[in-house]
């Protein structure tokens, strides 16, 4: 058996920063935004009809459904701008996902931890043609990515390949390496 | 399948399956009464929901009740003891239990991470032992024979040994003990011992403090209605100090003595005769007073190991080790049940870490005096930006005021005077200043070779130190503000739960998330 132990520049390492990174579907913008006016409706609703007893208060409550109505159009056009925005890369060894418009992240999942994989979807984003790509890390602390806004033939090819990478991958966890 | 084994599994036999012993069933009636009682006296006896319940049914009703519990409780013993079997397949452990639900659980040698067996002072005249096993997917996953014979779970112990669990044999030493199996051909060789100092020193440093004052915390309503009806009949005038302030003071003192010893007496409890055992790639721990207690940790399943010390074991310069494995449930507050080493001192910690580290695969071996970052101790911990500071500072003086606010506008509506006006006003930054600078003080990491050090805290500290390569997953995270002062947080997703860096450099971020990366993914490609 050949041993090698190829000296690596620190500064050269494969950087996060250029990762090629593809933005999800363009259907995600308004799915999000029909999920998230359904959600506001709702709490505008509440807070129009909820039965005030002291009739003081009951005479200013259209206000505060007004108010949160306000803040669900805010919402709705923040989730819309977000969603545009939100990009993934697979690259051969780690999935990344960024998303975020005030608050951005990048979340990196090494393949090497993945354990298994599956696709979800409501019925919005069934009627938007879109899938959920959820996956699942050691230790049982439930979903570490949730990949949003795919279509369902992009969740089924990238599934597909990870499911195909892990068959690859050594079956069973030895020495210090994970499950 | 392998070798023949003495729990069942044979080459080509039909597998022979075991019970528990049938004082089982007893103890599960005992343990079971105790987890109850422990987990609702300080409702039934504090509140006053016991006595209450005793008046209005009556002794002989809830005597009767009782009766029909009991019977009950026998009767769901002795179904769930018919329907609990085990045995084992070569190294494959098969468990069927179930009451209504027949279930039937497989655990594999390979998949397992960490072995306990419990002796709680009654099963000790029966010779039996609670054996419990977990496997890599976490606490949840954990696996327990209730009442099986001691011999038998050291039989079960060596079955389900890891197959790598020879990686690092230790060389027999003069007076190394012999490990609980004949058969066993490594010796164990005692890595630590406790003493009654460090017992003391643990009881006192340790968050049992706390946690027996939340525990006792209803008694106090009960307590001070008994004060309130008794005090008057008693002559405690003629020994109690003159000013109120005093005694107030020594009430306090009183009761953070007593808080104390309690805290030694768990301490004592739980600890006694603690020693860490070296077997090679297993550690094996044992103590307890009465309930004795062995835990066995596989050192290939390690994945970080973090240095605790709370405000009072910084003063006292105690601390505690927790080696954290995959799926460790509960955060901070469950790692009393993890591989825990108590009542160490600094250079025992550092000691220790250093062997539970050495020859960790696919990376170099830690070097000890590396917790604090000490200038002569090792390399100093990097800081995180000072505008961190300014944001906890922010953070603690919009938390502070709103709690003042809160306590002083709805809870107790005071009239303060202007000059206590003016002192809020002046207490509030300055209580926030500090607090924002003793975090940021204690926030710091640092990259050794091959391992990550990452400290947190406010006045207690926690140093989680771990080889890169076991990382799960990262998040580079900035917000507007951040991405203007040229800073990002980096999340660390690891076995035990997560570790965030706030507010570094982002070139810094950058590339620590791109070593890690590449570490990580290096050490098990796909």
């Amino acid at each position: 058996m050949t041993f090698t132990n190829v000296s690596l520049d620190p500064q050269n390492l494969p950087a996060l920063a250029e990762a090629p990174l593809e933005p999800v579907s363009p259907r995600l913008a308004p799915c999000q935004a029909v999920l998230r006016s359904l959600h506001w409706l709702l709490l505008t609703a509440l807070a129009a009809f909820m039965p005030l007893m002291i009739a003081e208060i009951a005479a200013w409550q259209p206000w505060p459904a007004v108010g949160v109505g306000l803040l669900g159009v805010i919402s709705v056009v923040l989730g819309w701008l977000e969603a545009r925005r939100r990009t993934y890369g697979l690259r051969q060894h780690d999935l990344i996902y960024r998303r975020g418009l005030l608050v951005q992240s990048t979340q990196v999942l090494p393949l090497a931890r993945l354990q298994h994989i599956e696709t979800s979807s409501n019925p919005v984003e069934r009627a938007f043609g879109l899938v959920r790509l959820v996956c699942f890390t050691a230790g049982g602390r439930g979903a570490d990515m949730v990949l949003e806004g795919l279509t369902a033939d992009r969740a089924a090819a990238i599934r597909q390949h990870l499911l195909a990478r892990l068959e690859r991958a050594e079956p069973e966890p030895t020495g210090a390496d994970a499950p | 399948m392998s070798e023949a084994s003495p729990l069942g599994g044979g080459q080509g036999g039909e597998l022979k399956w075991q019970r528990l012993s049938p004082w089982a069933v007893l103890l599960l009636l005992l343990s079971g009464s105790a987890s109850l009682l422990r987990q609702h006296m300080p409702l039934v006896l504090g509140a006053g929901a016991g006595l209450a319940l005793v008046e209005r049914l009556g002794l002989r009703e809830l005597a009767l009740g009782g009766a029909v519990l009991l019977i009950l409780a026998v009767l769901i013993s002795l179904l769930y003891y018919r329907r609990f079997r085990y045995c084992c397949d070569g190294d494959v452990l098969i468990v069927q239990k179930g009451l209504l639900e027949h279930r039937e659980f497989k655990v594999a040698a390979r998949h397992v991470q960490s072995i306990v067996i419990r002796q709680p002072v009654y099963m000790r005249p029966f010779g039996l032992v609670l054996w419990e096993v977990e496997t890599l997917a976490g606490e949840a996953s954990r696996i327990a024979l209730p009442g099986i014979r001691r011999e038998r779970a050291e039989v079960l112990e060596r079955e389900l040994r890891p197959p790598d669990g020879r990686r690092r044999p230790t060389k027999p030493r003069p007076g190394a003990t012999s490990e609980s199996s004949p058969a066993d051909e490594m010796q164990a060789v005692p890595r630590f011992v406790i003493g009654a100092k460090a017992i003391v020193l643990h009881g006192l440093a340790s968050r049992s403090i706390y946690l027996i004052a939340a525990m006792l915390s209803p008694l106090v309503r009960p307590l001070e209605r008994w004060l309130h009806d008794r005090l008057p009949q008693l002559d405690f005038e003629a020994w109690m100090p003159g000013s109120p302030l005093l005694a107030v003071a020594v009430g306090l003192l009183a009761v953070v003595i007593l808080l104390a010893l309690l805290a030694i007496l768990a301490a004592w409890w739980r600890f006694h005769g603690f020693v860490l055992l070296d077997a090679g790639e297993r550690q094996i721990q044992r103590s307890g007073l009465f309930h004795r207690q062995e835990q066995t940790l596989s050192l290939a399943r390690l994945q970080v190991v973090e240095w605790v010390q709370t405000g009072l074991g910084r003063l006292l310069g105690r601390g505690y080790l927790v080696c954290h494995q995959y799926g460790a449930l509960g955060g901070d507050a469950g790692e009393s049940r993890r591989f825990m080493v108590p009542g160490l001192s600094e250079a025992q910690g550092e000691a220790l870490t250093a062997h539970f580290w050495q020859g960790s695969a696919g990376s170099g071996y830690f070097k000890p005096g590396r917790f604090t970052g000490h200038a002569g101790s090792g390399q100093l911990l990097r800081r995180v930006d000072p505008s961190y500071r300014r944001v906890l500072f922010l953070r603690y003086l919009l938390l502070l005021a709103g709690g003042a606010a809160l306590v002083l506008g709805l809870l107790i509506p005071l009239e303060l005077s202007w000059p206590a006006w003016g002192g809020l006003a002046a207490g509030l930054p300055l209580l926030a200043a500090v607090l924002a600078h003793w975090r940021w003080i204690a926030t710091g990491w640092a990259q050794e070779g091959d391992f990550l050090r990452v400290r947190r805290g406010v006045v207690g500290q926690r140093t989680g130190i771990f080889p890169m390569h076991h990382l799960i997953s990262l998040r580079l995270q900035q917000s507007w503000l951040q991405r203007r002062r040229g800073v990002a947080t980096l999340h660390l997703e690891l076995a035990n739960g997560r570790q965030t860096l706030p507010y570094l450099k982002e070139d810094d971020a950058r590339h620590l998330a791109d070593t890690l990366l590449f570490t990580a993914e290096c050490a098990q490609p796909v």
